[in-house]
C-alpha cells in the first residue's frame, strides 16, 4: 500500500505537471476575461477584416459587397506595385545586414573583456527609444546642412548628401536608422543563443588545431542555426510591416520613394477612407508574411537535412 | 587581439550612443546656436528654454499623462487576465482546450495591421474612438502574455497544487496562493513587455485618437515634427523637438537601466525559449 503510494508519487513527479480533468464551468470562468477581449479585439477583427476587404466602404454609409474586386484592383494599382517593391527593397536592405551585424556584435560583446557591459548597454539602448523620438534624432543627425552624419563624411571628403530628400538615398537612410534602432534586440537573442553553445565543443576543436575562424565557422555558427532562424523570422516579419519610423522620417517621400505597404494601407484606409481597399492591402501583407514564413522554413529544413 | 577587441567595444558603444547624446546636447542649446558648423559638442550656453517652450506651445504634459495612464491601465488589466487564462490552459483539461490554445497561438502569426481597420470601425460604431478605452482595451486581446504564462504554469509540479487541495483550497485560491507567487518572474516579464509596447505603440493611437485630450506621447511628438521641421515648408528647428524627445525618452531609459535583467529575459523568452 505504502509502496504503491510511493510509486504513484514518483510517477506523478516523473510526469511533471499533470493537469486535471474539468468538465464544468471552472476553466471557462478563468478564461472568460481573456476570451472576451481576444474575440472582440483580435479574432473578431481578423475575421471581420477579411469580409471588409470584400466590400467597398467609406466610413459614412453602409458597405457594398464587391467580392474580390478590391484584390483585382490591387493587381492593377501602380501605387500598390510601388509600395510592394519598396517594401521588398526595405526587407532586402535590412534583413541580411541585421543578421550579420547582430551576430557580429553578439560575438564581440560576448568576449570576457572589461568594456563589454558598456558596449551591450549602448547597443541595446536605442531599442527602448520610441519611433517618434527615432524620427527626431535622425532627422537632425541626417540634416543636409548641419547634420552630424554629413559632418563626419565631410571630414573624409565625402558628401554632402541630402539623405531624406533624395529619391535614391531616402530608403537606404531609413534602413540604416532601423538597423541602429533594433540591432541591439537581435544581438540579445544571439547572446542568449551563444550561452547555449557548449564551451567544451569549441575547446575540443581548438585542441584539434582549429583556429578561431575555423571554430566560428564549423562549430559556433552551426550551433547557432536555430537562433539565426529566429532572428531571420523576426526581422523579416518586422521589415515587411515597417511603418512607424518611415511615417516620422519621410512620410513615404520624397515622392513615393519610401512608400511601403503599411504606409499605403494607412493612406488608403485613413486618409482616403477606402476601408475595403485598405483591408485588402492588410490581407495582402498577411499573405506576404505567410509566404516569407514558408520560404524560410524550407531553407532551414534544407540546412538541417543537408 | 584582446586590446583591439576591447577598443572596438568602446568605439562601437560610443557610435551607438552618440545619436542619443547628440539629442540631449542639442536640447539644452539656445535655438540660435544649434545649427553650427563645425558642430559644438560642448554647448557654450545652456538653457531650459526649449523645454519650457515644449510645455508652453504643446499639450506635452497631457500627452505624457495619457501615455502613463494608458500603459499603466493596460498592464494592470493584462497581467491578471493573462495569468488566469494561462493557468486554465496549462493546468485544467477540458473539452476543446487544445483546439482553443492552437486558435489563440495562431493569432501570433497575424500582423496587427490586419486588425486596425475593423477596430477603427468598431470603436466608431460604439462612439468610443478618441477615448482612453480605445487605446487600453485592444491590448488585453494580445496573445504573448497568455503564451508566456501558460508555458510557465505547465512546468509547475502537480504536488504543489495537490498539497494546496489537501489544505482545502478551492481552485481560485490555488491560483492565487500557490501559483501566482511562483509566477512572479514571468509576470515581471509580461509587465515589462506590456508596458513598453503600450508606451511605444504608434499606429493604432495614430488612427484611434484625434485630440490632445487622449493623445499619447509617440503620436504627439511625431505630429509636432511636422509642425516645426521642413514638412510644413518652414526651415527646420531642432531645439524643441529634441527637448520633447529627451523628455519622452528619459523614463524609458531609466526603467531600462533599472530593470535590464528583466528586459533581457523578456526578449529571450519571447524570442526563442518559448
Amino acid at each position: 500500500m505504502a509502496e504503491n503510494a510511493a510509486t504513484s508519487t514518483r510517477l506523478a513527479l516523473r510526469r511533471g505537471a499533470s493537469s486535471r480533468w474539468y468538465g464544468g464551468a471552472t476553466p471557462w470562468l478563468f478564461l472568460a476575461p481573456f476570451l472576451a477581449a481576444f474575440v472582440l479585439f483580435r479574432l473578431g477583427p481578423v475575421i471581420g477584416g477579411f469580409f471588409i476587404s470584400l466590400t467597398r466602404w467609406s466610413i459614412v454609409g453602409s458597405p457594398t459587397w464587391v467580392g474580390l474586386a478590391n484584390y483585382r484592383a490591387l493587381l492593377r494599382d501602380p501605387l500598390f506595385h510601388t509600395s510592394l517593391v519598396n517594401t521588398l527593397f526595405f526587407v532586402l536592405l535590412t534583413v541580411p545586414a541585421m543578421v550579420a551585424l547582430s551576430l557580429g556584435l553578439a560575438l564581440l560583446v560576448n568576449m570576457r573583456l572589461a568594456p563589454r557591459i558598456f558596449a551591450r548597454t549602448s547597443i541595446f539602448l536605442p531599442y527602448v527609444v520610441m519611433a517618434a523620438v527615432v524620427g527626431v534624432i535622425w532627422n537632425w543627425m541626417l540634416d543636409s546642412n548641419f547634420g552630424l552624419v554629413n559632418y563626419a563624411l565631410k571630414l573624409v571628403g565625402l558628401g554632402p548628401f541630402r539623405w531624406l530628400t533624395d529619391f535614391k538615398l531616402a530608403m537606404p537612410a531609413v534602413a540604416g536608422v532601423t538597423i541602429w534602432w533594433t540591432v541591439g534586440f537581435n544581438m540579445i537573442i544571439y547572446l542568449a543563443g551563444l550561452q547555449d553553445v557548449p564551451r567544451e565543443l569549441e575547446e575540443a576543436a581548438m585542441i584539434d588545431g582549429a583556429g578561431p575562424l575555423a571554430v566560428l565557422r564549423h562549430v559556433t555558427l552551426p550551433m547557432l542555426t536555430p537562433t539565426t532562424f529566429v532572428v531571420l523570422m523576426l526581422t523579416t516579419i518586422n521589415a515587411a510591416q515597417v511603418f512607424d519610423q518611415i511615417y516620422v522620417m519621410t512620410g513615404g517621400g520624397p515622392g513615393t520613394s519610401t512608400l511601403t505597404l503599411v504606409q499605403y494601407l494607412f493612406y488608403q484606409a485613413f486618409q482616403s477612407f477606402n476601408l475595403g481597399y485598405g483591408s485588402a492591402i492588410a490581407y495582402f501583407v498577411f499573405l506576404l508574411l505567410a509566404v516569407f514564413g514558408i520560404i524560410q522554413l524550407r531553407l532551414v529544413h534544407q540546412q538541417v537535412t543537408s | 587581439m584582446q586590446f583591439g577587441a576591447a577598443l572596438s567595444m568602446i568605439v562601437v558603444g560610443i557610435v551607438f550612443l552618440l545619436p542619443i547624446l547628440w539629442m540631449l546636447i542639442t536640447s539644452v542649446k539656445p535655438e540660435g546656436q544649434i545649427m553650427r558648423y563645425p558642430p559644438e559638442f560642448v554647448p557654450r550656453h545652456i538653457t531650459a528654454e526649449n523645454f519650457a517652450s515644449v510645455f508652453r506651445r504643446f499639450a506635452f504634459g497631457r500627452w505624457a499623462f495619457n501615455s502613463i495612464l494608458v500603459a499603466a491601465a493596460a498592464t494592470l488589466l493584462v497581467v491578471p487576465v493573462d495569468a488566469l487564462a494561462g493557468y486554465a490552459l496549462a493546468r485544467m483539461r477540458f473539452p476543446g482546450r487544445d483546439a482553443l490554445y492552437m486558435l489563440i497561438l495562431s493569432m501570433l502569426m497575424v500582423p496587427l495591421q490586419v486588425t486596425v481597420i475593423p477596430l477603427f470601425i468598431g470603436f466608431t460604431e460604439v462612439k468610443m474612438l478618441s477615448t482612453h478605452w480605445a487605446l487600453i482595451l485592444p491590448t488585453v486581446g494580445n496573445v504573448t502574455g497568455v503564451f508566456l504564462l501558460r508555458q510557465f504554469f505547465v512546468t509547475v509540479p502537480a504536488e504543489l497544487e495537490d498539497a494546496g487541495r489537501i489544505d482545502g483550497a478551492n481552485q481560485f485560491q490555488l491560483w492565487w496562493f500557490v501559483m501566482l507567487p511562483l509566477a512572479r518572474p514571468v509576470m515581471a516579464t509580461v509587465t515589462i513587455i506590456t508596458f513598453m509596447s503600450s508606451w511605444n505603440n504608434f499606429l493604432w493611437p495614430l488612427i484611434a485618437v484625434s485630440n490632445d485630450f487622449t493623445r499619447t506621447l509617440p503620436v504627439g511628438i511625431a505630429q509636432f515634427m511636422g509642425g516645426t521641421s521642413g514638412a510644413s515648408g518652414s526651415a527646420p528647428t531642432y531645439g524643441m523637438p529634441t527637448a520633447a524627445a529627451a523628455m519622452a525618452t528619459a523614463p524609458a531609459v531609466v526603467v531600462f537601466l533599472a530593470m535590464q535583467r528583466w528586459f533581457v529575459r523578456g526578449i529571450t523568452t519571447t524570442g526563442i525559449k518559448g
